[in-house]
């Protein structure tokens, strides 16, 4: 019975191996590949929904198998199934490597599965490692533009920097507190932390984290990445990466004890300039992507208000903001996906006039961008909402008063995509419409509803976010 | 403690879903068939009048307190309610709303730019607004308050006209900055009365600490304030204006600018009457700044959307300075002059449209004589004008005497002064209609036939509501001051 714990696990390396055996075939189907990895994804979803009752310990208590790691598997193979729906077009890589392409991305979503589930330093950095290659090699699988082969070697160098941060970090805590296992590291703490390597191995770690959230002043990779990857695998980082980090921080941050003054500050100056700088430098983008690349590293600093404040509110916060981020997000990519068919980057400029060529679109376009911004009724002002309220519980009036004047700031550029979409009349005469098949249509209606629906009642899902951040210890 | 009555037939649900409704029956029609489109907008328009028609008179000022409630659990965990009401003070703006989107829409029968947008936004717009003056939970306040304001955005980019990509986004940054402040003193209000709820009667019962209501006051009074429009947060308004297309103007300058005195009153006085009274003071000098710098700015303006822009500034600037005496005459003007203050600028925007669609300016200097050409289309104008100017027998001026009464009485020198200030409006009023409407003639508009009937029957409409309660201001004082004298019994 207890493999059954390890289902989501053991269902995406089959998978990967099914894409493995389409990737040696001498003959490359686009259209079949597509398929196969379609309805391998959608059924994914399935079968983490199906797995998230479960708990329990893996692998001499390494692996633990409980609501919130589950909670959030369920959203990565959300993200895996959002990415691969829009990867009908992959205009941008070669047809040989597609099913390399779909591979690499579901070792990643394996290697993130498992990383939610660590509860062993070493385990957690195999896991982590996993996702990181995988992600290494899909970045530079675009093909002729010129800056992805750089952004590939960035984001290698720079990932292997961020293992070095964690590694060291990790053998800090170690050499304190003699154990790798984070449940007795979390036990030992309160006393650890005082100590100046107890401190500083856990603002190791979390630097090496932070790299992969995309927190300032750990950014810098992000936006040259976002703009050399091909747009599907922006979508991913920006969508599923996004979450596993979102779930790793928690569970590093969690191991402090509560009223830990020092490791709450630095948190909050990282957090007011996360927000802060990416807004700030989100405004002179021209390219959407590293436009939505700046504006991720401000939504790390939303997240991390939540998580600063340490207690299970805050946790269960972040964990919705993650959920609403994964959706706002993709909605915005999927629409960058779809207006380039044949995978260039994508300009503000060029969604001139997408109102006319699709107004689907332009309406979920809309709607993602005003979630991000924060405005009701969506859930991305339901997430900002929560994650304030659970700063305000702690008291911390300044910093809700500066993470809502940033977002005021964001609104601005948010809305210069808006005014291009709606407004802007595009410089050539005839841009045919964009097609938007039947199941793109239901893609896009469900977005739209998940937007609103989970926006004006997110009861349901903060409960059970509540219930998943009160297992994390 | 209030008095809360049931509804027997959810009413305001009702009333909300009529706009929601609305919407997405405008959004299944396809896009070409305009006419569809606007007959029915007018048609679910109509409905809202008529809902809000009959509330207002089935409320029972003799009981008072909140009537036709409806309070239900929305998120446990956070005591978050849908708890609608109505009562003395949202009734008339309920009516207002109604009043204006009507009349909105039929000053928009001749638009032919994106109808079908055109009418989905106003709807998501209206939806908004609804939902603030009738809803007794501070987070759907907020929640509905944002929703009022984002679609100007696309209402005034999209559909305006001069400078209109930057009125818009001053308009929408300026806002959202306020709301920027009221989401964090929402939040602390919740945090410090410890009770995990939204509910307003309920935290209104908890009592905050002296402390606390002068801080989260402030930032109340600021959030809102951006929207009621005051002195020196005004900028974004008359750009806005300006820039806005008729409609979005009548219902911004009519209905939204409303929802951030509604908000100062409903919110912020409620919550945090010792707050209040710290801050009076200043309320009422930046209310009295407010109304002679309109007043004088208006003066020297040359685009009749800009003097109706700065005329609201200053006006807005009545009602703040109502709001600051904290006394039953002074509330009670306060939102009544929300009310005719309302109603009036919709009758001038309404005007100032036919004038514009005709003309294709509206600039004074190049109009001129226009009484001659369309005497019943500028009789319109005139009347609103006179309204601003407060001359008897138009609600306005039963609004400003209370207020000033009041003004007088607690701050004699501020009161004083305000009364000065509105001079100079009637003075910039005037020029204003001498310049447009009488003196020579232009040759150049005299071919233009006056309004049709249909076309002039908004601003018949909202004439005839001003004329109604200038002679009969009982019909809304009644009811206004059933809500204002247990409020103020709560200082």
């Amino acid at each position: 019975m207890k493999t059954l714990l390890f289902l989501p696990e053991i269902y995406y390396t089959v998978m990967a191996l099914i894409l493995f055996l389409l990737s040696v075939q001498k003959v490359a189907n686009r259209r079949r590949t597509f398929l196969v990895a379609f309805g391998l994804a959608s059924l994914g979803v399935f079968v983490t929904l199906f797995a998230v009752k479960m708990h329990g310990y893996l692998f001499y208590n390494a692996y633990k198998v409980d609501l919130f790691s589950q909670v959030f598997k369920f959203m990565l193979a959300l993200g895996l199934f959002f990415v691969v729906a829009v990867c009908d077009n992959l205009g941008d890589i070669s047809e040989r490597e597609h099913a390399e392409f779909y591979l690499f991305l579901v070792t990643c979503t394996i290697g993130m599965m498992m990383l939610v589930s660590a509860v062993e330093l070493l385990t957690f950095y195999i896991a982590l490692e996993l996702s990181s290659y995988s992600l290494y090699i899909l970045v530079p699988l675009r093909r002729g533009v010129g800056f992805d082969k750089e952004a590939g070697v960035k984001y290698i160098l720079i990932g292997a920097t961020a293992s070095a941060f964690l590694l060291f970090g990790m053998s800090l805590l170690f050499g304190v507190a003699h154990t790798t296992y984070l449940p007795e590291l979390f036990k030992l703490f309160p006393s650890l932390i005082t100590q100046p390597a107890g401190a500083v191995g856990l603002m190791l770690v979390l630097a090496g984290l932070f790299f992969k959230q995309a927190v300032f002043p750990f950014h810098f990779w992000a936006p040259d990445v976002y703009q050399g990857a091909s747009n599907q695998v922006t979508t991913y980082i920006a969508t599923a990466s996004k979450v596993a980090a979102i779930a790793i921080v928690i569970r590093f941050v969690g191991l402090a004890s509560q009223n830990n003054e020092l490791l709450v500050k630095v948190l909050m100056v990282l957090s007011v300039a996360s927000m802060t700088f990416g807004n700030l430098v989100a405004i002179i983008q021209k390219d959407i992507k590293r436009l939505l690349a700046y504006s991720s590293i401000a939504h790390a600093g939303y997240v991390l208000i939540g998580i600063l404040t340490m207690d299970t509110t805050g946790f269960a916060s972040a964990m919705f903001y993650a959920l609403a981020y994964l959706i706002m997000n993709f909605s915005c990519f999927m629409v960058i996906v779809k207006v380039s068919p044949d995978g260039r980057n994508v300009w503000v400029k060029d969604l001139a006039g997408l109102h006319k060529r699709s107004p689907l679109l332009a309406m979920t376009l809309m709607l993602g961008l005003f979630g991000l911004a924060g405005i009701p009724p969506t859930v991305g002002f339901t997430g900002k909402f929560l994650v304030f309220l659970a700063a305000m519980q702690k008291g911390y009036l300044a910093l809700v008063i500066i993470g809502m004047i940033n977002a005021t700031i964001s609104l601005y550029y948010y809305l210069i995509i808006i005014k291009a979409a709606y407004l802007l009349e595009p410089d050539t005469d005839e841009i045919p419409p964009l097609k938007v098949g039947f199941g793109l249509k239901m893609l896009n209606y469900g977005l739209i509803a998940a937007i609103v629906l989970l926006g004006i009642a997110p009861s349901q899902l903060f409960d059970i976010a509540k219930a998943a951040a009160s297992v994390l210890y | 403690m209030i008095s809360m009555e049931m509804a027997s037939f959810p009413f305001l649900t009702v009333l909300l879903l009529t706009n929601l409704v609305a919407l997405l029956v405008i959004m299944f029609i396809p896009p070409e068939r305009d006419k569809l489109i606007k007959k029915v907008s007018l048609f679910f328009a109509g409905i809202t009048v008529v809902i809000s028609l009959y509330l207002y008179v089935t409320y029972d000022t003799s009981k008072g307190g909140l009537q036709f409630v409806e309070r239900y659990l929305w998120v446990k965990s956070l005591g978050i309610y849908y708890f609608v009401g109505a009562d003395g003070i949202n009734l008339p703006m309920l009516l207002l709303t109604s009043v204006v989107l009507f009349t909105g829409v039929l000053t928009m029968w001749e638009l032919e730019n994106r109808v079908k947008e055109f009418f989905a936004f106003m709807y998501l717009l209206v939806i908004g607004v609804y939902g603030v003056f009738m809803s007794f939970d501070l987070f759907f306040i907020f929640v509905w308050y944002d929703v009022a304001l984002f679609p100007m955005y696309p209402l005034i980019v999209i559909w305006g006209s001069t400078r209109k990509e930057y009125g818009g986004m001053k308009l929408t940054l300026y806002l959202l900055a306020g709301s920027a402040l009221i989401l964090p003193a929402i939040l602390y209000l919740w945090t410090k009365s410890g009770l995990n709820t939204f509910d307003l009667l309920a935290l209104h019962r908890a009592g905050f600490t002296k402390h606390v209501q002068i801080i989260a006051f402030v930032m109340l009074y600021l959030g809102f304030g951006i929207l009621a429009g005051v002195w020196p947060f005004h900028t974004w308004s008359p750009v806005g204006h300006v820039a806005a297309p008729t409609a979005v103007s009548m219902i911004h300058a009519g209905v939204l600018m409303k929802l951030g005195a509604y908000g100062i009153l409903r919110v912020g006085m409620f919550l945090c009457p010792q707050g209040l009274q710290y801050w009076a003071q200043l309320m009422a000098l930046l209310a009295t700044i407010g109304i002679v710098y309109g007043a004088f700015i208006g003066l020297a303006q040359n685009d009749l959307k800009y003097v109706v822009g700065y005329s609201s500034v200053s006006h807005m600037g009545i009602v703040g300075l109502g709001l600051a005496t904290m006394s039953v005459g002074g509330i009670n003007g306060a939102v009544f002059q929300m009310f005719s203050h309302g109603v009036m600028t919709a009758l001038f925007f309404s005007s100032i449209g036919y004038i514009y669609d005709k003309t294709h300016t509206k600039m004074i200097n190049e109009l001129g004589g226009l009484s001659k050409i369309m005497p019943v289309a500028s009789a319109f104008f005139i009347i609103a004008a006179l309204c601003g100017v407060g001359v008897p027998c138009l609600s306005s001026f039963w609004a400003e005497i209370l207020v000033f009464i009041a003004a007088v009485k607690t701050y004699p020198v501020r009161g004083i002064l305000a009364i000065c200030g509105i001079v100079i409006t009637s003075l910039f009023m005037l020029r204003v209609v001498m310049k447009t409407f009488y003196g020579p003639k232009n040759e150049k508009f005299a071919h233009i036939p006056d309004v049709s009937l249909f076309l002039a029957s908004p601003r018949i409409i909202l004439a005839g509501i001003l004329l109604l309660f200038g002679l009969f201001p009982r019909l809304i004082l009644d009811v206004i001051q059933s809500a204002v004298i247990p409020f103020v019994g709560g200082f």
